[in-house]
């Protein structure tokens, strides 16, 4: 039975650094949860603290209605893929996957079908007798998914189970995961960096920075509403604009021009510095000036490239700023080359305003 | 890869020309320490073992006019076999007394102490080797003595009635074993320790095993080797010292290497003394392979008694 994992107000500090800051966080039953952010946002923390292999400082853990903090892994009904598997390396991938039944004394008869089953389940049954280091990382990666289901806890973890896995196989078995998912109606608590990833799988994602929670939505929500800059950034490309907000109106003033945003993001300031962002897909190019778009700049074709189904047109507007705009590969001809003037414009729907803050800082910070 | 005989064979180092001599050459120097001060010297032990005591009219250690085994029956008297049981005895204990002290505190050292302050401790393990192997076992005299420091603390507080009789019996050479071998022991097997992936208790724990069964399924077999090595070393250094027993253990402690030791230097029989020598390997290689037997045996009736995984 999938379970709903309640966090309340988690605290852990290492010395002076604050990994995870008051954190509160509820997963609904039989949900896909990614907590996604760069190395150092805490989101290992958090799900360290769940599966009980760390002790938050302050709050607490509960897992089915069940206050769970105090309690070490073995006595949790949580399991874990982690990050490099950790197969033990002296045992058969079938003696992994046993490993957790004999702990909890399960009689060998069912054990052995169980064991089976979860080998079947993962398509690994025919490695069942080869020992880890004779199993490529993908099929490392079931087994390990085999051995920490095959005890049917209520909540999995997942530690960036397919960060060492190449991308061709990493989307397979983020389809499949899901799919397992689904079909188990498992509670997954998946933490990764990679936003697609996170995109792909996920029912909710958390984004974390800096040991808090930024932003909590679905995919959809964080993709198309985020509330911070940096979450606009974090997911997705993003085009920002460095500028002012006019007053306490929806526009912005920048690159010598007005520009009018459909939202203006909370905690944004009657005149204060701002950035405005819009994505590359919402950035149309046009050779003449499109008059009627109020949000429109001109500049040059610097490069363009291609990525299959699209091409990216990197335009140098004046200053030596940068633009990109992503256009269907259908909708491509006639458009400007390399070297010849262009004008870019956007709807006022896709464009929004953000408090100013230093992104560069924050991407490159570990 | 599918192998193709017509596809061209690859260069494994392009604009590399070969090796104009074979690669085994560079095991040579080693090769040749080997036999020139191993092996050679075994072969003379050998083949001194078949001689006898030269005549006084003789030149030379060993007469080998006529090779019989009469060594071989002078060696294996009641005195010698009972002097080899006592060394097995002292070298058994000692290793496994090794093992029980070095294990915690290899473990400990590798799994409770900060990286950082590693290097420190296992420096401090080994400083004891900087100073003389006679010294250090000498100084076990003082403090053992009947007259000592030690000796007259236990008897102040009550804990003995007479002075401490330890010295010159085979307790202290117990005790002198334990203590020169046991960085010997912790070596090993905290290096064994220390490479195991701590994910993997971790995951042990997660798999629903407390501690206790952490260790004993998953990191003890995996430090195995490092502690079978220890067991090994230990155990052969142990049952071949002759300065311990000749420091520590006066009359009533001797050990087989005290007669190999006493055959060779005081009686100038070396042929008695080769054979004992010899007879002291092929037991001990005998002790190690029935070690070995046993161990396989043990794991493979737990592997049956645990009952297949599929």
């Amino acid at each position: 039975m999938a379970s709903e994992v309640n966090i309340v107000r988690i605290s852990k500090a290492y010395g002076a650094f604050k990994a995870v800051d008051e954190v509160s966080l509820r997963i609904r039953q039989g949900s896909f949860v990614s907590l996604l952010g760069s190395s150092g946002a805490g989101k290992s923390t958090v799900l360290r603290m769940i599966g009980g292999f760390e002790l938050p400082d302050t709050g607490r853990v509960e897992i089915g209605g069940k206050d769970v903090t105090q309690l070490p892994p073995y006595r949790r009904d949580v399991n874990t893929v982690f990050q490099n598997y950790a197969l033990f390396p002296h045992m058969s991938a079938a003696e992994n996957v046993a490993y957790g039944l004999r702990q909890d004394r399960v009689p060998a008869g069912e054990r052995r079908k169980r064991v089976r089953d979860a080998l079947d389940m993962v398509q690994m049954l025919s490695f069942a007798h080869r020992r880890p280091t004779e199993l490529s990382g993908g099929q490392q990666q079931r087994i390990a998914l085999a051995r920490a289901l095959v005890k049917r806890p209520s909540v999995l973890l997942l530690d960036e189970p397919l960060g060492a896995l190449d991308r061709k196989l990493r989307q397979q078995m983020q389809i499949e995961l899901k799919l397992l998912q689904a079909q188990l109606g498992l509670t997954f608590i998946f933490v990764t960096h990679d936003q697609e990833e996170a995109l792909a799988m996920s029912d909710q994602i958390a984004i974390m920075r800096d040991g808090r929670i930024e932003q909590l939505g679905s995919p959809t929500e964080l993709y198309d509403t985020p509330r911070t800059a940096f979450v606009a950034s974090f997911i997705g490309a993003q085009n920002f604009l460095n500028g002012t907000r006019i007053a306490d109106t929806n526009r912005l003033e920048a690159e010598g021009a007005q520009f009018t945003a459909g939202r203006v993001a909370e905690g944004l300031q009657p005149g204060a510095k701002a950035l405005g962002a819009v994505r590359p897909e919402h950035v149309a190019l046009t050779r003449d000036e499109p008059v009627d778009q109020p949000n429109r700049i001109a500049g040059q074709v610097a490069a363009v490239v291609m990525l299959g189904d699209a091409l990216e047109y990197l335009i140098k507007l004046e200053g030596d700023r940068d633009l990109i705009s992503r256009v269907q590969r259908g909708r491509a001809a006639g458009l400007p080359n390399t070297g010849e003037a262009v004008w870019a414009s956007w709807d006022a729907a896709h464009f929004n305003l953000y408090p100013h803050e230093d992104l560069q800082v924050q991407s490159s910070r570990m | 890869m599918a192998q193709d005989s017509t596809a061209p064979s690859l260069t494994l180092t392009p604009g590399l020309k070969a090796w104009p001599v074979p690669r085994w050459i560079l095991a040579w120097p080693a090769l040749a320490w080997w036999i020139i001060f191993f092996v050679l010297p075994l072969a003379w032990i050998v083949l001194y073992s078949f001689g006898s005591k030269p005549q006084a009219t003789e030149q030379g250690f060993v007469s080998l006019k006529s090779l019989s085994l009469d060594n071989y029956l002078a060696a294996t008297s009641e005195l010698f076999f009972n002097v080899f049981l006592g060394t097995l005895q002292i070298a058994g204990i000692g290793t496994i007394a090794c093992a029980l002290i070095g294990l915690p505190v290899a473990y400990t050292l590798a799994y409770y102490v900060a990286p950082r302050w590693r290097p420190l401790l296992v420096f401090l393990l080994i400083l004891p080797f900087w100073t003389s192997f006679l010294l250090r076992t000498f100084a076990w005299r003082i403090i053992l003595a009947p007259q000592g420091t030690l000796s007259k603390t236990l008897q102040s507080l009550g804990i003995l009635d007479g002075p401490l009789l330890v010295l010159d019996t085979s307790w202290a050479v117990q005790l002198g074993i334990v203590y020169n071998y046991l960085p010997v022991m912790i070596l090993p097997i905290y290096v064994a320790f220390e490479r195991i992936d701590p994910a993997l208790a971790k995951a042990s724990m997660d798999l629903g095993a407390g501690p206790i069964r952490t260790f004993f399924q998953v990191t003890l077999p995996l430090a195995a080797p490092g502690l079978f090595g220890g067991l090994l070393l230990t155990f052969i250094l142990a049952a071949g010292d002759y300065v311990v027993p000749t420091i520590l253990g006066g009359t009533k402690g001797l050990m087989v290497g005290n007669l190999v030791a006493t055959q060779i230097l005081s009686a100038q029989n070396l042929p008695i003394g080769a054979a004992m020598a010899i007879l002291l390997i092929l037991m001990l290689a005998l002790t190690v392979i029935v070690g070995i037997v046993l161990l396989w045996a043990v794991s493979r009736a737990l592997r049956t008694m645990r009952g297949a995984a599929l």
